[in-house]
């Protein structure tokens, strides 16, 4: 069954295309990885998705509720969460501080939102370093804390967009069992990323998109060995 | 960046046990100064201290915490000034039921001003909120029939406060003044501790830390950031209300100009943005400050030390340019704490005592 449906989503900025005609289906408790070159569109459809853009045409349809034109704490408050690719951490509130503001979308209880964040705080290991300031955390720590931030919104869908950017190989391997085990507990995720070792391992299906299109979509196994996605994105040296 | 652990075995001891021991400390003192005190002078430093504590205070719900820096506060302060001043002197309708009032007209305000100014976002916001504050200033100055415009509008006398036909008190010396002004900082400070230990006070320093990470996490932007604004012109009418009783005389520039706006912004910035005490800091620096340059204390000292006689040439030439470039000094002084305390006085005595124990910032 599909938890998210896109049809036929186009997004323009004057003239320009980001997003043309795009459509696809995520499969409820699936992982889904959307892979393309710089400028492709995948941040774009993000937007789109999660409320922060309203699509030129086309629908957002998730559990089966219309998206187009709700505002992004809507889309927050019916149980899709995002990251974004540069990180966006609450700079001068502690680590604990920034998951509870997450968790505070379920709960009007500081007690509540206190538990459920020193919870999914253990989840990603930083629970240690709960009354740091979120501004001083290095890179790794700060997708980690993003992670326990959004997944502390008890969302149904996440969407993440490149939490592995910037991360060195130990890092990105503790990101990747962090994904492996959100899908374990039911929920459906989209991911962004550009280590195509990583997203092979851990989606179920991928899209990719060139240009603002979609180019194709499949298995992770036909999408590496499709000529043109190699053409346009991978190159031959990949294989 | 180094990494910081705000919540060290030192803080946590400071604010379960000994802050709350200070604060009522600071509180029975402050209950029992008339007593003792009985110089006006003093009082009505006292008097003003309170008032621009509320005044920073409030602000700092909305642009401490919240992150939208206003500087058109003086559009609240003023819209409580003018209800209770008008009620009273028109209608003949007595201050303590004219406040309500001018919260009602204040919110009316702050809600016209945060539907229109907070779809803009940063600098813009800033320069909208000043035009509104203007745009009030202006009108209070034309609409003559029910202003009196420039002239202003003197009180003539406030009725006694009774209740249940006993005489409470006729506001006939300094002292009912300074314990409403003591109660209204308590009923400030006690918001302000309540909102920052609530849902909505994580949500506002959420907005302020990030708009678009707070959307993402739920957070209805315009509704907290008009729930802030709210919040703050409540307080603050209350503090225009309370000058305009206590002064007795109120004109445009007096309670809608600009350079009040900008006070109000400046008490928390010299004090410390987004902390309780940082507006009782700031009004602590400058009020003494203010009062203090306007009565030439700098030029007394001068002669105090014996250096220069008042008589001479250089000290009549002291005293005369000393008294009218208070403002100037003032500037100076205010540039001066921003330079070198960017986190303002409380954010560096807090920085001093973190670096004497050794403690790595």
């Amino acid at each position: 069954m599909a938890i998210l449906e896109i049809k036929n989503v186009s997004k323009f900025f004057g003239g320009l295309a980001a997003n043309a005609d795009v459509s696809f289906e995520v499969g409820q408790g699936s992982i889904m990885g959307l892979i393309g070159p710089n400028g492709a569109g995948k941040t774009t459809l993000f937007n789109c998705i999660t409320g922060y853009y309203a699509p030129s045409r086309g629908e957002v349809i998730f559990k089966g509720n219309r998206m187009n034109g709700l505002q992004p704490d809507r889309v927050c408050k019916l149980g899709m969460a995002r990251t974004w690719q540069k990180v966006r951490p609450l700079a001068k509130m502690t680590v604990l501080d920034n998951v509870m503001v997450g968790a505070l979308c379920r709960t009007n209880s500081l007690k509540v939102a206190r538990e459920i964040a020193h919870e999914q705080l253990t989840v990603v290991k930083m629970d240690a370093k709960s009354s740091f300031l979120a501004g001083g955390l290095p890179i790794g720590e700060r997708k980690k804390l993003e992670m326990a931030r959004v997944l502390a919104t008890k969302p149904e869908l996440l969407l993440l967009d490149e939490v592995m950017g910037g991360l060195n190989q130990a890092e990105s391997e503790e990101i990747i069992r962090l994904i492996l085990d959100v899908k374990e507990r039911g929920i459906t995720q989209m991911v962004i990323e550009h280590d195509m070792k990583a997203i092979m391992r851990i989606s179920d299906r991928i899209v990719v998109l060139t240009s603002g299109e979609k180019l194709t979509e499949g298995s992770p196994q036909e999408v590496v060995s499709n000529q043109a996605v190699i053409d346009a994105y991978l190159g031959e040296s990949h294989i | 960046m180094t990494e910081t652990n705000v919540n060290s075995s030192t803080g946590k001891k400071w604010r379960r046990g000994i802050e709350p021991a200070v604060a009522v400390a600071a509180l029975a003192l402050l209950a029992v100064f008339p007593s003792f005190v009985s110089s006006p002078y003093l009082l009505h430093l006292m008097i003003l201290l309170f008032l621009s504590t509320i005044m920073g205070q409030s602000w700092n719900l909305v642009g401490g915490y919240a992150g939208q820096y206003s500087v058109g506060h003086a559009a609240y302060f003023g819209a409580g000034a003018y209800t209770t001043m008008l009620l009273m002197q028109r209608f003949q309708i007595p201050p303590w039921i004219g406040v309500w009032a001018g919260m009602a007209v204040a919110v009316v305000v702050a809600l016209v001003v945060g539907s229109i100014c907070f779809r803009l976002r940063g600098p813009y916001f800033v320069l909208a909120s000043i035009a509104v504050a203007e745009i009030l200033r202006l009108s209070a100055m034309n609409l003559k029939e029910l202003t009196n415009g420039a002239e202003g509008i003197l009180s003539t006398e406030v009725p006694p406060l009774t209740i249940a036909s006993r005489l409470i008190t006729d506001f006939s010396s300094k002292v009912p003044f300074y314990y409403l002004g003591l109660v209204l900082v308590v009923l400030t400070l006690v918001v302000t501790v309540v909102v920052q230990h609530s849902k909505l006070g994580y949500y506002f320093q959420a907005i302020r830390e990030d708009q678009d990470a707070a959307h993402s996490l739920g957070i209805n932007l315009t509704f907290h950031k008009n729930v802030a604004l709210c919040l703050s012109a409540l307080l603050i009418s209350l503090a225009g209300s309370f000058y305009a009783i206590y002064i007795g005389f109120i004109d445009p520039p007096t309670v809608l100009g600009l350079d009040i706006s900008v006070q109000i912004v400046l008490i928390c910035i010299i004090g410390g943005i987004g902390t309780i005490y940082g507006p009782v800091v700031g009004s602590l620096v400058l009020v003494p400050l203010s009062e203090g340059l306007r009565s030439n204390i700098i030029a007394e000292a001068i002669f105090k030390t014996g250096l220069v006689s008042p008589e001479s040439g250089v000290g009549a030439f002291l005293k005369e340019n000393l008294a009218h470039a208070h403002a100037l000094i003032y500037g100076v002084l205010v540039v001066v704490v921003i330079l070198f305390m960017p986190d303002g006085v409380l954010g560096y005595l807090k920085k001093m005592a973190s670096k004497r124990k050794g403690v790595r910032p």
